[in-house]
């Protein structure tokens, strides 16, 4: 007789979809251009040395993650809006690849965010959040190319983690996994110590006269209820709140996500 | 060996009417079949030529045996110096479990317990140092109980829900009432001084269907101790195990709350019985490291209790094993999900 194993067909059918987002966003040709200009600083934030710093930062993790990232400042967006200004920005010079995009906007002092293809899957409404998190202080005190650097090296972060998985979750914190390692081996020890010397293995039944003991009477009664209320926390409260429905459509017809907040 | 029928109705000694063949009492004239006396009225003392009994002189020990069995040594300090004494009119026990496993078969049994030993040390998996192992009938109280229990409490449901802005805590309280009538039997308790309690109720629980009225051959080669305390003075311990169970019970019939919290909890326990009986126990001393363990086995399940030797060495290997395990699958898992390392 033949006998089959399913264990290991399980493990790598398993295996084959954990890879096949990866395989297919990679198969789509709208990656990385390495010769495009990154950093447009329009609006003059940052000095020469700094800007080839960032071009540099730019060029070497947006090729890791096959996504161009893109750094805009201006004073004026021509009375379009930042997002308008993003939107064509985009059409104009890069119009299909994958792409993150920072615009900082003098003029309106509003930070944006926002991804095509690649950086629309990776980068949603709350990641932005998170980015937008770190680099909004900076830009209020007046730190251009901190914010700029933090802009880059999260997003080449967020962009190697599965979409819909919260890159904060607790479990993926160093601290978090060695404190959880830890006390599971500490528990499982101390109960192995603790079981060495024998187990007590009669419980509460194991004496009881199940034919004789009888519940004589019982009683449930309602009496009362009390109903207390508190406001649901509100993340978009005070300054650092972030603009939902930052995402939208191109004139070019690309499809993006995307947060904005003032600063 | 001498028994005594006492009248269930005036308590006095009743006897064998050989008119009627029945078991009747001359102060109240109560008459009993005696194939359906119950147990209970019944008093076993022992007489000259039953039993031996043996003390220690180090320990202050008390052990019997049957007149055949001699004791060299005592079986709990292991000291040379027993003194034999004939005894007569000591309250002999109603029922005894015979010892199912052989002495053969616990030296298999404790090995084999040795070498699952996870955090035992490596000479000690080997178990070739038994010392000695002693066949022991240890004298136990065993109660059938009655609690009559009265329970009043505060149960609580919680429920959250939100609407609009607001996250709405509504809390439903309720009177929650129980009265009970529970029976326990056969609970045991054990009667030896020298035994460690917490040793003794590990080794439970013993099965009752192999419960045997008490006859003298079933201590021949084996040695009983006398018992150190009557049911009376057990009485208090054997409350306090049966209101653990008790506890638990009352928390299995208020079920579906939240929280509960108990405002009134009366017990009310009384004993219906008490049967003074022998429980089968295998000591093994065992020699380790220059120190001697002592360990327990159940002498009718093969269950073994009492503390082995650790291997600090083991203790770290399972915990770095185990640490370091946990941490590696986070890990994998992170890097399976893509969240980087």
């Amino acid at each position: 007789m033949i006998r089959f194993s399913p264990k290991p067909t399980i493990i790598f059918i398993l295996l084959f979809f954990l890879f096949i987002p990866l395989t297919t966003t990679f198969a789509e040709n709208k990656g990385f251009i390495e010769e495009k200009q990154k950093i447009y600083d329009d609006a003059d934030l940052l000095s020469t040395e700094e800007i080839a710093k960032l071009e540099s930062i730019a060029n070497k993790y947006g090729k890791k993650r096959d996504t161009n990232l893109i750094i805009l400042t201006t004073n004026d967006t021509d009375g379009k809006g930042f997002k308008k200004y993003t939107q064509d920005f985009y059409d104009e010079h890069l119009d299909g690849p994958n792409a993150a995009i920072l615009t900082i906007d003098m003029g309106d002092r509003e930070v944006y965010i926002v991804g095509f293809y690649k950086g629309e899957d990776y980068l949603d409404f709350d990641r932005i959040d998170l980015i937008l998190d770190k680099v909004t202080p900076k830009l209020a005190d007046g730190d251009y190319y901190g914010a700029m650097d933090s802009f880059l090296s999260l997003s080449y972060k967020y962009l190697n983690i599965k979409p819909g998985i919260n890159p904060d979750f607790i479990l993926f914190k160093f601290e978090a996994q060695i404190i959880i390692s830890l006390v599971l081996a500490g528990v499982i020890v101390g109960l192995m110590l603790y079981h060495s010397g024998g187990k007590v293995t009669t419980t509460e039944r194991t004496y009881m006269d199940g034919h004789r003991s009888r519940i004589l009477n019982k009683r449930d009664v309602y009496l009362r209820k009390t109903v207390t209320r508190r406001r649901k926390p509100n993340n978009n409260s005070g300054g650092n709140s972030s603009t939902r429905g930052g995402g939208g459509v191109t004139s070019g017809g690309h499809s993006h996500s995307g947060g904005s907040r003032s600063f | 060996m001498v028994i005594h029928y006492k009248c269930p109705s005036c308590g006095s000694d009743m006897a064998f009417d050989a008119d009627s063949g029945k078991l009747s009492c001359h102060s109240c004239g109560r008459q009993d079949d005696i194939e359906t006396f119950s147990d209970e009225y019944i008093t076993r003392t022992f007489t000259e030529d039953d039993a031996k009994e043996y003390h220690c002189e180090n320990c202050g020990a008390v052990i019997l045996t049957d007149t055949d069995t001699a004791a060299t040594s005592c079986s709990f300090c292991g000291a040379g110096v027993v003194i034999a004494d004939r005894l007569s009119g000591v309250l002999a026990p109603v029922k005894v479990i015979p010892f199912s496993i052989t002495k053969e078969q616990a030296e298999v049994a404790f090995k084999k317990w040795c070498k699952n030993g996870l955090l035992t040390p490596k000479g000690f998996m080997s178990a070739n140092r038994i010392k000695k192992i002693t066949g022991l009938y240890v004298p136990f109280w065993l109660y059938d109980l009655n609690s009559e229990v009265e329970v009043h409490a505060e149960g609580r449901k919680v429920r959250t829900y939100s609407r609009g802005d607001y996250i709405y805590t509504e809390t439903k309280y309720y009177d929650v009432y129980r009265n009970m009538d529970l029976y326990y039997k056969k609970v045991p308790v054990d009667a030896s001084k020298k035994m460690n309690d917490e040793l003794m109720d590990k080794l439970e629980p013993y099965h009752y269907k192999d419960l045997k009225t008490f006859k003298m051959p079933y201590l021949a080669g084996y040695i009983a101790e006398k018992y150190n305390f009557d049911d009376k003075e057990l009485f208090p311990r054997v409350r306090q195990k049966v209101r653990k169970f008790i506890d638990s019970y009352i928390g299995s019939t208020i079920v579906g709350y939240t929280s509960v919290s108990y405002r009134d909890k009366r017990i009310d326990m009384k004993k219906d019985n008490s049967y003074y009986v022998l429980l089968p126990v295998w000591m093994v001393y065992y020699d380790y490291d220059k120190q001697e363990h002592t360990f327990a086995m159940n002498g009718q399940t093969g269950k073994v209790v009492g503390r082995p030797p650790i291997s600090y060495g083991k203790v770290a290997a399972w915990f770095s094993g185990i640490a370091g395990t946990t941490f590696l699958s986070l890990k994998f898992i992170q890097w399976i999900v893509g969240a980087g390392l």
